[in-house]
């Protein structure tokens, strides 16, 4: 192969450019902090105060729901929240929060339907590195749903409301299982 | 049959590929997810800033080490070849339904084998789907339709789609911060990077010599019987990824409570179909699109950017399937993806005078 003055000059061209990029690289790469949130480099940092800061307002808001059913006071727990749902409707907590209050008073059917709620919304309440993380309660849940609503559904295999009962316990089981999606 | 290399190779590649799908998910990756293409392919489209689903966002090193060891196998056995140039756009939709396809079932035809040899019972109905889909393809082309044939690139075209994850192994191991990765979420769950890039880069040699195709294996079942090597290929993956699964105890048979499942199975059928489908007229399911792009395809290559973009919209737009079901547009993409099918068997169809 013969290399023309277009060969060459391209190549010099190339070496040039590459050691150019190099050098910005090597030498020029954003180091102080200005500079690397000019660039968006810290966007992991800035997301994850964003979620710490969502922890901390969910906190803020769902708190004094908290505070009642820490006091024995499930009913005005769940009123409270009930407001709150309305205020805050695609919001995972407070649902998330009203099942573990069902849960408590022994409304297993209705607890399960709202963690499948909170959960379809959001899937943190089931991951163990997820500050919001529920995972302990919801499989208390799914293991007493399992043992109680499998064994109505096998005695009234044509009761409609148990067998979607147990579909949600599934649906739990399935999330608390893990998987990619 | 038994006397040639070849048979041996294709025996080597489906035990490695059960063998590791089963010990990555023991090593960190998901749950029945130690390999799925499509949710790699997911989580690395989120980690490239292209979707916003923070729970699926990590640049998965075992794609890479499939694309590159398939290319580092191809030059060191001479049988890096820049070729393709066929329909490139109909290869990229196709690539992009792919992906929808595989969304939709919550996983690649490799997974949902590792699916399946967990005990998971939904995949076994998605594998009629995909049965049916690589039948149905196979009648394509028995009719005439195909995409072309490919012809030899100029200027180290090939090299494109390696020279791509190249950069994305600079990306996963010097890790800028533009890249992003899940702190929470499936995407969280990895195993170490460089045992993950290891098993990558083993299975795309293995793959790359043996020509390993899960759809081709069917495929070849359907057309050849007993004798497609490849069939026997797909049964040592079953059988390793079993034998694991029940040795480490991940066996657990039923349809309910399954990792990464959903009940709805006349769309997994469907999903399923559409994968093998595409995989049957573009010549391989999502795995073997990588290690052809790897070899210097491409045609594999576009299937292969219009699976990342795939990825990218199927969590972007929320198509994918979860453990709650479909979603009604993810029902409406796969019905979108089996009316082009349709359209490219009409169109794309070679007849005689």
């Amino acid at each position: 192969m013969r290399w023309d003055w277009h060969d060459r000059l391209h190549l010099l061209g190339l070496v040039v450019v590459v050691a150019a990029m190099a050098w910005l690289l090597l030498a020029g790469a954003p180091g102080d902090s200005g500079a690397r949130q000019a660039s968006g480099i810290e966007r992991a940092m800035e997301r994850e105060l964003a979620y710490q800061a969502r922890a901390a307002f969910l906190q803020q808001i769902y708190g004094p729901v908290e505070e009642l059913r820490r006091q024995g006071q499930a009913q005005q727990a769940l009123l409270m929240l009930e407001q709150l749902n309305r205020n805050y409707a695609g919001e995972a907590h407070g649902y998330i929060l009203k099942g573990l209050i069902l849960h408590e008073q022994g409304v297993l059917e209705e607890a399960v339907a709202s963690f499948v709620q909170g959960l379809r919304l959001n899937g943190d309440y089931v991951d163990q590195r997820s500050p919001l993380s529920e995972r302990a309660r919801i499989q208390n849940a799914v293991d007493e749903g399992l043992t109680t609503l499998g064994a109505r559904a096998r005695a009234n295999p044509d009761n409609l409301s148990v067998a979607a009962a147990l579909r949600n316990v599934y649906y739990l089981q399935s999330r608390l299982a893990g998987g990619c999606e | 049959m038994l006397m040639q290399r070849e048979f041996w190779m294709i025996m080597a590649a489906g035990l490695s590929l059960g063998l590791l799908g089963v010990l990555l998910a023991v090593w960190g990756n998901p749950e029945n997810s130690g390999i799925c293409v499509s949710c790699f392919l997911e989580n690395s489209a989120g980690a490239l800033g292209l979707h916003a689903n923070e729970r699926m966002q990590y640049l998965r090193p075992e794609l890479i080490g499939f694309v590159l060891g398939a290319m580092g196998s191809a030059l060191v056995f001479r049988e890096f070849r820049s070729r393709g140039g066929n329909a490139p756009l109909g290869r990229f939709g196709a690539g992009f339904f792919l992906i929808v396809g595989c969304a939709i079932f919550i996983g690649c035809p490799i997974k949902l084998f590792l699916r399946l040899t967990a005990g998971d019972l939904t995949a076994l109905v998605a594998l009629g789907g995909l049965v049916a889909g690589v039948w149905l393809g196979l009648r394509s082309l028995a009719a005439g339709v195909h995409f072309g044939m490919s012809s030899p690139q100029r200027g180290g075209a090939g090299f494109l789609v390696p020279a791509l994850f190249v950069l994305m192994l600079v990306f996963a191991l010097a890790q800028p911060g533009f890249i992003l990765a899940s702190t929470r979420g499936s995407a969280a769950q990895h195993a170490p990077l460089l045992l993950s890039l290891g098993a990558g880069v083993l299975l795309g040699v293995l793959a790359q010599r043996s020509r390993f195709c899960i759809t081709g294996g069917v495929r070849d079942a359907l057309v050849l019987g007993r004798r497609a090597p490849l069939l026997w290929g797909l049964l040592a993956f079953t059988a390793a990824a079993i034998l694991a699964n029940l040795l480490i105890g991940r066996f657990e048979v039923g349809f309910y409570g399954q990792p990464g499942a959903h009940l709805e199975h006349f769309w997994s059928v469907l999903g399923m179909a559409l994968v093998g489908w595409i995989s049957v007229l573009i010549g391989g399911c999502p795995f073997r699109q990588l290690i052809k792009a790897g070899e210097g395809d491409t045609d594999a290559g576009m299937a292969v950017l219009g699976m990342l973009i795939g990825a990218a919209v199927v969590q972007g737009w929320g198509l994918a399937g979860t453990a709650a079901g479909v979603p009604f547009y993810g029902k409406v993409a796969v019905l979108v993806g089996l009316a082009l099918v349709l359209l490219t068997g009409l169109l794309l169809r070679e007849r005689t005078a």
